[in-house]
């Protein structure tokens, strides 16, 4: 008789991502059924629906105790609902932006591999062993190497294959770790890599390193970025706003549970520093890399390269605030990032000149609310109070001194005062009153505004109610 | 009731960007009320409107903790005021759009100096940098001047955030300002003061660190440059008097002497250059370096009567720069330079303008019966019976050349031959020199009576009283 293992708390756990992921299939089959009708609205429609659905269905659990599904293969918790809830929001925001400047007829394919994107980087979220894993981050990359080349640019192709090759080079050095890891503790879960004895192994060490090496390749931290500002220059515009919040917040995800929770006692601390040494750099070297950029990708590519890094700063030192301050800091860097892009689509057209950093001179006599937004997100971006980029930091800030990590703060420090140029570079080519005169792109996304108002809502509301949540830990379990 | 000192200036500044852009007599009521309702209210409500809600309660406790009394209230006052005067003076292009900035300005440095917290500190002291950041932008002559003070300025606010980060995590709370609070404690400290230290002397400024500012005040118009050389430059040595002095007086006195000597270096440093500067803003700029060094000296002895000396001088300063600068914006607007080799006989055109310019040009140098007299006077007591007889000597020579300087100023702009290729311009209007009235008015009262500002200082840090 063949009984089944699962109980049905297991699928609970992970019905969001079937949501999702199942959604897409429906998003494809109305596409066939509506393609001469309004078939942007349908396909956006339906893949809304289900996010929210997977979103709704996914916070309906939240506050309940930790549960290992599938013998620890996901677990849910508050850490792993609320990064999901992050993917969620982002993936839904990217979707509007999609369906304001896509191409009509391949809205419903975008539509669809986002769908399936965001269910694998909602297996990362909650992925509790070595090979959901390795499957969730393979689930969202597939999707993203077609995303990124939907577009009519020849740099389109270039951003495809450029990520193809190099996710998968990161890719490979994350599973060879992790047959290394498997091979020093003889277990794929990663609670089971605590056990004292794999620290002796040389096998766990190398394994460890080469498992974070793959994890600094896909949050593209220095020196593995080199991707980043191009992938994203030549994807559409929604692609990449997409990949700088979920990718990054999935695989940070990941680090999260390896850095809190799996690294061997004792082994800790030798294994993660050189991962927080390359996030330090990445504050410096991400930030001097903005400073030349005539482009709004490019130029936010490497502003998420050092906003990732004191991200990762504030779980060094492994305390139980530290991962509270990260999910604090990556949702404010959610909530800028996406309204950054936001205002880029709507001074777009289908070709994207909106992205350049001259279409923004002179802004404010031509568009000036929307001006107005781009200087609070690029505010809270350098760290300006009072938005939610200022308390965040100051939030990093105090785990790092309190851990014993002052030299982190200190980086953090320089490289928000490099950053300053860069971003107030625009402010000033906004508020510039001898702009020549432009025209503006007719922007045709009502969604999209509303998207911004939210984003600014959000930056100045969570300055001053730093909610963050409690019941994140422990992350394996 | 210290949060309208805050809210109503920034919603009505917000407020007014809805007025059509070329709006002057409703953005100008309005900034005027505004400021005057910020001036009275303190005096009416009594009290200490203090107001309070938790904002942190990990990694450290902060709350949203505002009030007005001890040295607050002078500086709120001393701000409504110069807020007034400037959105008064106020008539140039863009009318609308400068008096909003005043507006923001007013209340994200009411929010500095009504904060009872050092993290609400920190978050108004950077804040209070974009209004002029903007409007160096929209108005400044040489592109890289915002750049300079944007620059220098946030990134002492980004060291200001660390400090502010580690003392909250040493101390446990941020929530200190004007309570009575232990000393902090620790090797930390002394860093911790050096990263507030140098945050507060690149605002003041002090030399080294002053290189952003003579060309930040030169090419800001003058109703900003008025309300930031005479409010915004006593951010920094308001945080040395309510945060380093009660919490870290041991770092002080450890880093003491190296204040003393760069404050002295501001003093003589400033004083040479305002000596042989044409570029009349140029002037009072480098007077303030001068000036306010001679504050800083004060603050750095430690001692209570240099202090009530310090906080004189402070409001004094605050007078007679925001006086100075809106009347040579005046004599910029009529004669289009402000080039000392290109000005001079105005007096006899303009009576009423060389009037004013005499009285803040005297209140600068330091003439008995003005206040920043008796704040110069009891600074000098103050630091010679500290037992400091050297820096004592020293700091009465800039005071010498002050009346050099000044004087200079006067001759150059009021007497000497009437320059004929400038067309002659009307006097003030009755407007423009109500503008700055109120600020001479001050200067003379408490030049006569400034026991109403020593006895604040008296009642916070003890000892006699003058």
């Amino acid at each position: 008789v063949i009984t089944n293992p699962y109980t049905t708390q297991d699928w609970v756990a992970v019905a969001p991502l079937f949501i999702a992921g199942g959604v897409a299939l429906i998003v494809l089959l109305a596409d066939l059924l509506a393609r001469r009708y309004a078939n942007r609205y349908v396909s956006i429609g339906i893949g809304l629906a289900g996010l929210i659905a997977a979103g709704a269905y996914a916070a309906a659990s939240y506050g309940q105790p930790p549960h290992n599904a599938f013998g620890g293969g996901f677990i849910l918790g508050g850490f792993s609902i609320v990064l999901e809830e992050i993917i969620i929001v982002s993936a839904i925001f990217s979707l509007v932006l999609y369906g304001g400047i896509g191409r009509e007829d391949r809205v419903a394919g975008a539509t669809a591999l986002m769908l399936w994107s965001t269910a694998g980087a909602m297996l990362m979220a909650g992925a509790a062993n070595l090979m959901t894993i390795f499957l969730g981050l393979e689930l969202l990359s597939l999707g993203l190497y077609c995303l990124c080349g939907l577009a009519d640019r020849p740099t389109a192709r270039e951003s495809s294959l450029k990520y193809l090759i190099l996710s998968s080079t990161a890719s490979g050095f994350l599973l060879f770790g992790m047959a290394m890891l498997f091979g020093a503790t003889g277990s794929v879960t990663l609670a089971s890599l605590t056990s004292p004895a794999a620290a002796s192994n040389p096998l766990y060490w190398m394994g460890g390193g080469l498992f974070l090496v793959g994890l600094a390749f896909k949050l593209s931290l220095v020196p593995f970025h080199v991707w980043s500002p191009d992938v994203y220059e030549g994807a559409p515009l929604p692609v990449t706003a997409y990949m700088s919040v979920v990718t990054k917040a999935a695989t940070l995800a990941v680090f999260a549970r390896f850095a809190y929770a799996a690294a061997a006692p004792g082994s800790s601390n030798a294994l993660l520093i050189p991962f927080f040494i390359i996030a330090g750099i990445s504050m410096i070297a991400g930030n001097l890399g903005m400073l030349a950029q005539t482009d709004m990708k490019r130029l936010l590519a490497y502003s998420g390269i050092a906003q990732i890094g004191y991200i990762v700063a504030a779980l060094a030192g492994g305390t139980p605030l530290g991962v509270r301050y990260a999910i604090y800091y990556l949702v404010a860097y959610m909530f800028m990032n996406l309204g950054a892009f936001a205002v880029v689509a709507l001074l777009s057209t289908d070709k994207e000149e909106g992205s350049r950093i001259v279409s923004f001179h002179g802004l404010a006599q031509r568009r000036p609310v929307l001006a107005a937004a781009m200087t609070l997100f690029l505010l809270a971006l350098a760290g300006f109070p009072p938005t939610a980029g200022f308390l965040g930091k100051i939030l990093i800030l105090s785990t790092n001194v309190n851990a014993g990590f002052p030299w982190l703060a200190g980086l953090l420090i320089a490289g928000t005062a490099i950053s300053l140029y860069a971003y107030f570079k625009i402010i000033r080519l906004m508020y510039d009153r001898h702009a020549p005169p432009q025209a503006s792109a007719a922007a045709r996304a009502p969604l999209a505004y509303a998207g911004v108002a939210i984003c600014a809502a959000f930056i100045l509301v969570m300055t001053f109610y730093p909610y963050t949540p409690s019941n994140v830990l422990p992350l394996v379990k | 009731m210290s949060l309208v000192l805050i809210v109503l200036p920034i919603l009505a500044g917000a407020a007014l960007f809805l007025v059509p852009r070329t709006d002057r007599t409703v953005s100008r009521a309005t900034g005027c009320i505004v400021a005057a309702v910020t001036f009275l209210l303190p005096l009416i409500a009594g009290g200490d409107g203090s107001i309070t809600a938790r904002w942190l309660s990990r990694p450290f406790t902060a709350s949203l903790h505002f009030a007005w009394d001890g040295i607050s209230l002078w500086l709120v006052l001393l701000l409504a005021l110069c807020t007034f005067c400037a959105v008064l003076a106020t008539n140039m292009g863009q009318t609308r759009t400068m008096v909003a900035l005043l507006l923001l300005l007013e209340g994200s440095m009411m929010g500095l100096f009504t904060a009872r917290d050092i993290l609400v500190f920190a978050l108004f002291w950077d804040l209070m940098l974009l209004p002029p950041f903007f409007a160096l932008i929209g108005w400044g002559e040489h592109r890289e001047t915002a750049w300079r003070f944007l620059i220098y300025n946030f990134s002492g606010g980004l060291l200001l955030l660390l400090a502010t980060a580690a003392f909250g995590v040493l101390y446990g709370s941020t929530d200190v300002i004007g309570g009575a609070g232990h000393a902090l404690v620790g090797g930390w400290a002394t860093w911790i003061f050096a990263g507030f230290a140098i945050a507060f002397a690149v605002k003041t400024p002090l030399f080294p660190l002053h290189t952003w500012m003579p060309a930040t005040y030169a090419d800001t118009p003058p109703p900003m440059v008025s309300v930031v050389s005479a409010v915004q430059s006593k951010a920094g040595l308001y945080g040395f008097l309510v945060i380093a002095l009660p919490f870290m007086s041991a770092a002080m006195a450890q880093w003491r002497w190296i204040f003393i000597v760069v404050s002295l270096i501001s003093l003589l440093y400033g004083a040479y250059i305002a000596l042989v500067q044409t570029d009349s803003k140029r002037i009072v700029a480098y007077s303030s370096l001068s000036h306010l060094g001679l504050i800083m000296l004060a603050i750095f002895t430690q001692n209570t009567i240099a202090i009530e000396g310090a906080l004189v001088y402070i409001v004094a300063h605050g007078l007679f720069s925001a006086a100075l600068f809106l009347i040579l914006g005046y004599v910029e607007q009529r004669e289009d330079t402000r080039s000392l080799t290109r000005l001079g006989g105005l007096g006899k055109v303009n009576p009423m303008l060389a009037g004013a310019l005499t009285i803040a040009a005297l209140g600068a140098l330091g003439l008995p019966g003005l206040a920043g007299f008796v704040g110069e006077l009891v600074i000098l007591t103050g630091v010679f019976g500290a037992g400091y007889f050297w820096p004592a000597l020293i700091a009465l020579i800039p005071i010498v050349i002050a009346s050099a300087y000044m004087l200079r100023l006067l001759q150059d702009i009021i007497n000497g031959p009437e320059v004929k290729d400038i067309p002659q311009r009307p006097d003030l209007t009755w407007i423009e020199g109500f503008a700055v009235a109120p600020l001479l008015a001050a200067l003379v009262v408490l030049g006569v009576y400034p026991h109403a500002v020593t006895a604040t200082v008296a009642a916070l840090f003890g000892a006699h009283s003058l």
